[in-house]
């Protein structure tokens, strides 16, 4: 059904099962959406109900047990530059510096050193990371490398962006900058995001729709949509509205 | 303190009573020779004309041969042992099939390979290769094996989704990821490799800083002993140097 062209997006029945200790655990059952393009997704959920498993089953990282992904009509079986992920842990490779780090996949698909270069430039413009080109990793801030992780995969111009509590690392003040940035980048290049976190304010001030899922066995509890103008403010009276509802979701 | 001095210190100290204990004649000087004896045979060795003196000029000589067996015996362990520990550490077959054997290898001290390579290679320079390269092989194999093994499963999966194949990732994520084990398998290899190659080049060959030490032995030359010494020390601290200059020019994050 979900394999038309149409959907950008479609996740069909997933369930995926990790071997436990004699019984398999069930992590994922019967999990269906669909994104479509330019959307932003959001997947809520306490620790264990399978919200990264699940991101890693969209990247092609892990295979799913039953039930598939499909992605403008074709299967996802494997990792591709079209789904990018922005990990939650450091995931840059600590031996280049920041704009290696930013060059790195695009050296894959084009040989000629002048343009990546430039684009590598723009990027770090873009990011405000202009002055930390030459830095290795371990030299800059929590903030500051998943901004490099955000631009080495947006520098790719992926179709879906797969960001796995990207900034639940940070402190409160540069977390919520870094939902702005990544507001004002959807903005200009307005890819689909599906973005996982714990955190239901961020949540709802990033998502068109957020997806709650349910622990033991993981499933889909219920799914919001936002419908809050953006800019969004956290003070705003609807903000609040959608913010206890969720968390209270979240809760039962 | 000056902080470049400290490491002076020691090696100063030691010079010190070694000369307090030679000019008192508290040893007696032909068990262990006066520092300056052993500076002007040293001198003599390294600078002198060929002819002049029994082992005047031959340093050069005496380094080349040392640096091919080095080069040869390092060389085929790195060649072996780098590529065999990345699979063991990246593939659990590779891992199970290799494991047992090699920690059953390791247990057998460097030094028990002797008679048998004599009897397998003669004396000569082949013998000194397969001793060398015999005990460099196991730091390599087991650091780049614990390096492959410690790599981030998050690194080849970013690597993955950027369009890195299979084969390329061992090149641009699993080695430069590793590389800090590995150096470390490299230096201790290195290091050990001095050791083998003075074992081996004593065992009758005609050159070799090895071999210089144990003719001096013979002639009851302690002055060339200590120079052999000496010079075997400065050259292995010089070659780890090199390798980490080498290293360090290649890959950043090695050091």
């Amino acid at each position: 059904m979900l394999c038309d062209k149409n959907v950008f997006l479609g996740v069909e029945n997933l369930g995926k099962q990790f071997p436990g200790n004699g019984t398999p655990l069930t992590v994922l059952e019967n999990i269906n959406f669909e994104a479509e393009d330019g959307e932003v997704i959001s997947i809520v959920g306490r620790s264990g109900c399978g919200k990264s498993t699940l991101l890693k089953i969209l990247a092609g990282f892990l295979k799913p047990d039953s039930g598939s992904v499909f992605f403008k009509g074709s299967r996802v079986h494997r990792p591709g530059p079209d789904r990018c992920v922005v990990f939650q842990e450091d995931a840059l490779f600590p031996w280049l510096t920041a704009g290696e780090n930013i060059a790195f996949g695009l050296k894959r698909q084009i040989r000629d050193g002048s343009r990546i270069e430039r684009e590598v430039d723009r990027f770090l413009d873009l990011m405000g990371l202009s002055q930390f080109r030459d830095y290795l990793p371990r030299e800059i801030s929590g903030g500051m490398k998943q901004r490099v992780a955000l631009a080495r995969v947006l520098i790719l111009n992926p179709e879906i962006l797969l960001m796995d509590e990207p900034f639940a690392a940070l402190d409160a003040q540069t977390r919520e900058e870094m939902q702005e940035l990544l507001l004002e980048l959807w903005g200009q290049f307005s890819h689909t995001i599906v973005f996982v976190t714990h955190d239901v304010g961020e949540a709802v001030a990033i998502s068109d729709r957020v997806i709650v899922m349910d622990k033991n066995p993981g499933r889909i509890k219920d799914v919001i949509n936002i419908e809050l103008e953006r800019p969004r403010r956290r003070e705003d009276v609807n903000f609040m509205r959608f913010y206890s509802r969720l968390y209270k979701l979240l809760r039962d | 303190m000056n902080d470049r001095l400290i490491p002076w210190v020691l090696p100063f100290t030691v010079f010190l009573l070694w000369f307090l204990s030679s000019e008192m004649e508290i040893v007696p000087l032909y068990l262990f020779p006066h520092p300056f004896e052993v500076a002007q045979s040293g001198w003599s060795y390294i600078f002198g004309k060929i002819g002049d003196e029994p082992y005047a000029g031959r340093f050069v000589y005496d380094l080349a041969a040392s640096c091919t067996r080095i080069s040869l015996g390092f060389g085929l362990a790195v060649m072996t042992a780098l590529p065999l520990g990345l699979m063991s550490g990246r593939n659990r077959f590779v891992h199970r099939l290799l494991g047992t054997s090699v920690d059953g290898l390791r247990a057998v001290p460097g030094i028990t390979w002797l008679p048998l390579a004599m009897v397998w290679f003669g004396i000569g320079i082949k013998t000194t290769v397969f001793l060398v390269g015999m005990a460099a092989f196991f730091p390599i194999y087991l650091n780049s094996a614990t390096g492959a093994r410690e790599v981030d499963p998050l690194l080849l999966q970013a690597g993955a989704m950027m369009g890195v194949n299979r084969f390329n990732a061992v090149f641009r994520i699993l080695i430069p990821a590793a590389m800090p084990s590995i150096v470390t398998g490299l230096r201790l290899g290195l290091g050990i490799s001095w050791a083998y190659l003075v074992l081996g080049e004593l065992t009758g060959v005609p050159n070799g800083l090895g071999a210089i030490i144990m003719d001096a032995r013979m002639v009851g030359r302690t002055d060339i002993i200590v120079v052999g010494i000496f010079l075997v020390s400065v050259i292995g601290r010089l070659s780890d140097l090199l390798l980490k200059l080498l290293l360090r020019f290649c890959f950043k994050n090695a050091l």
